[in-house]
């Protein structure tokens, strides 16, 4: 039982590795993604290459035994941004290759629990960041956003976006996790690309005057009677500031 | 820049004149995008929060400043010395466009003053939204107020390019109004939503019939109450919102606490405690539509005004000790729902997660119940976990709130869930 392995960082390559733990019932102590950590030099490593074939047969054998539901929570912590996702994904499943779709109702497990709120954080956030995205009007014609959230959400909210500014060339760029969502109005589709902080962007002069309005009409908006900055800032934290046009 | 800055005056003013009208959520729509721009999505987002903790949604605008009534407790009222400004429905369309693409809101929130006639003014707000929609092919949310008085042709049109419409009702009484709003007589305001209500019914029944017939009104009709303008009770207002939801179905009634902008001998001076009051009232509304209470269970003769120390439903299980505690792993939704500290997801939950086995006391925090309520109220696999017994004359003082408001983690909003979705204000969500 128990042991060190390693993938490559896709959920191809997470899958391929639970084929192999699951039906044996082995819980790991870590997984981690190559390259691997200094320490784990001297330890005894298992490195498992993604395989997209066994890769899919598990997810179709999962999609049969697990509820839709179900399913979603795990992809959803896989998208997080912690070290944790994939122990805690393997002890889900494990735990699920046993109960089957009971497993649904045990919230409360402890195998469980912690990651159901995991992947309520992610959603969270992926539904916050469905406000806080921040168009601006880039010249050459293309709307262009920048965010930093803690989680990799880009999969989450595209689709949002792509449906409300179909008619519009736009780009979403996960400045931390170095991702973009680059749409293509012709041909109406998205594709999610490894990005990189290129100079700041060249504004056209309308995209200027624009900003400026929606400041001073968001300063205008505020009742000075009842001021509350404390609930202000647990709804937008200072940390997403810097990215929305009203705070800067 | 020259003719920029007009512009940006006029939307500070419009902006200021618009921004006590509290509704806010954008939420209970739907509408595609098919090669146009935008989308009304069927749960609230909110943009940004102002420094007050509400968030923003829509661009709240009027269309006009200027007024030919006198409310008294408006600061668009003739009487009032103000800068007088107006947006062209051009203009209104184009501030619209350019927000929404750079995903500063989800739609238009568009109210007025009365200019010349109420019919004259909702022709300009009816302009206005139809240059969005068909010029610029605009999806997305359009919340539009209806002028009382407007020809019932012009507010059937307003409610076939509108996802929701709204007469602001103001003043709970009659007489209220009578001495505020001398200009508006409760039938001007009450017609037009009587009329949408009607056309709603319609052309659900169309729809029926063909999926072809376009929605009127998607996103239902909404109201507004001003709270502590006048001296009538808890009990008179949410009566009355029981009766606008049941009779009028209407989606929403929002309560603004009265903040005096004009001074007015007609008017009180600032009440005391007008926030929590509201908030009050809120978590009465979200008991009314969510949790089966009827009005007359929470407020009666002998309590005519919720108690400010303890919220509503608390205090309906404080004057019914005989119902309490309950079996979690037995009763049903609607009595779980009765419960201090379960709210609809976690009552959801509940129920979803004893199908699996019986629920333990210890297990109940982690699907969501607010235990320090709901202990005194509660069994599971028989164990009570109050601290003192449900007789304990102590209960009461152990579950009145303090000075502290709710923290943000009981307000939040929940996800995925089209039904309690709206309550995207912060401050005006009321989840017990
Ligand atoms: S009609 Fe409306 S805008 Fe005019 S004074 Fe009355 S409340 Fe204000």
């Amino acid at each position: 039982m128990g042991g060190s392995y390693c993938y490559d960082g896709s959920f191809a390559g997470l899958l391929t590795l639970l084929a192999r733990l699951l039906p044996q019932h082995i819980t790991p102590d870590t997984i981690s993604i190559d390259p691997l950590p200094q320490q784990s030099l001297f330890t005894d490593v298992t490195v498992v290459a993604a395989d997209e074939l066994q890769a899919e047969a598990l997810w179709d054998e999962l999609e049969q035994c697990l509820t839709p539901s179900c399913l979603k929570l795990v992809t959803r912590v896989f998208l997080a941004d912690r070290p944790e996702r994939e122990l805690l994904i393997c002890r889900y499943l494990l735990l699920a290759w046993q109960v089957g779709k009971k497993i649904g109702g045990m919230l409360a497990h402890p195998d469980v629990e912690p990651l159901w709120k995991l992947s309520q954080q992610v959603g969270r956030e992926a539904h916050r960041y469905l406000g806080f995205v921040r168009f601006q009007e880039v010249r050459g014609g293309f709307y262009y956003a920048a965010i930093a959230p803690d989680h990799r959400i880009l999969p989450l909210i595209a689709h949002h976006f792509a449906a409300r500014f179909r008619d519009q060339q736009w780009v979403i760029h996960d400045t931390r996790h170095g991702q973009g969502i680059i749409h293509d109005r012709l041909r109406r589709e998205w594709l999610i690309l490894p990005m990189t902080a290129h100079a700041a962007p060249n504004l056209t002069g309308t995209e200027e005057l624009f900003q400026e309005l929606w400041r001073r009409y968001f300063k205008t908006l505020a009742i000075a009677e009842r001021k509350n900055l404390r609930l202000q800032q647990g709804k937008v934290p200072l940390k997403v500031r810097p990215w929305l046009v009203e705070f800067t | 820049m020259a003719v920029a800055t007009p512009l940006m005056d006029k939307l500070e003013i419009l902006a200021e004149g618009a921004k006590y009208d509290v509704s806010c959520a954008s939420s209970g729509s739907f509408r595609r995008n098919r090669d146009g721009i935008g989308n009304a999505a069927s749960c609230g987002i909110c943009h940004s929060w102002t420094s007050d903790g509400r968030c923003v949604s829509l661009l709240k605008v009027l269309m006009t400043n200027s007024c030919i009534y006198d409310c008294a407790y408006c600061i668009n009222r003739r009487s009032n010395d103000v800068r007088r400004v107006m947006l062209t429905p051009a203009e209104v369309a184009e501030l619209t466009i350019g927000f929404y693409r750079r995903n500063y809101i989800e739609g238009l929130f568009l109210s007025t003053g009365v200019v010349r006639s109420p019919d004259y003014t909702m022709e300009l707000l009816i302009a206005a939204v139809r240059t969005l929609r068909q010029e610029y092919r605009f999806n997305g949310y359009i919340h539009l107020k209806l002028v009382p008085g407007a020809d019932p042709l012009l507010v059937r049109e307003a409610g076939l390019i509108a996802d929701r419409v709204s007469v602001n009702l103001e003043l709970p009484t009659r007489e209220g109004l009578a001495l505020l709003a001398p200009d508006k007589s409760r039938d001007a305001v009450v017609a037009p939503m009587q009329q949408v209500n009607r056309l709603i019914a319609v052309n659900r029944g169309e729809r029926r019939e063909s999926r072809k017939v376009p929605r009127f009104v998607p996103a239902g009709q909404s109201t507004q109450l001003i709270v502590g303008a006048t001296d009538e009770s808890d009990r008179q207002i949410v009566t009355l919102s029981e009766q606008l939801y049941r009779r009028l179905d209407l989606k929403r009634v929002y309560y603004s606490a009265f903040i005096p902008v004009v001074a007015d001998t007609r008017l009180p001076d600032r009440p005391t405690s007008p926030l929590r009051r509201e908030h009050r009232l809120y978590q009465a509304d979200w008991l009314l539509r969510y949790y089966g209470f009827s009005a007359h269970e929470l407020l009666d003769d002998r309590m005519p005004n919720l108690e400010s120390d303890l919220d509503p439903k608390t205090g309906w299980a404080l004057r019914h000790l005989d119902l309490f505690p309950v079996e979690v792993n037995r009763v049903d939704y609607e009595t779980l729902l009765r419960i201090p500290g379960i709210g609809v997801r976690s009552a959801q939950r509940i129920i979803w997660a004893r199908r699996q086995g019986h629920l333990a006391i210890d297990e109940l925090a982690k699907l969501g119940v607010v235990m320090k309520r709901a202990r005194y109220f509660v069994t599971a696999r028989g164990r009570y976990a109050g601290e003192c017994a449900l007789e304990s004359s102590d209960l009461r003082s152990r579950l009145v709130t303090g000075p502290v408001p709710k923290k943000a983690s009981q307000l939040e909003l929940p996800l995925f869930q089209p039904l309690v979705g709206d309550e995207a204000a912060g401050l005006i969500s009321g989840e017990l």
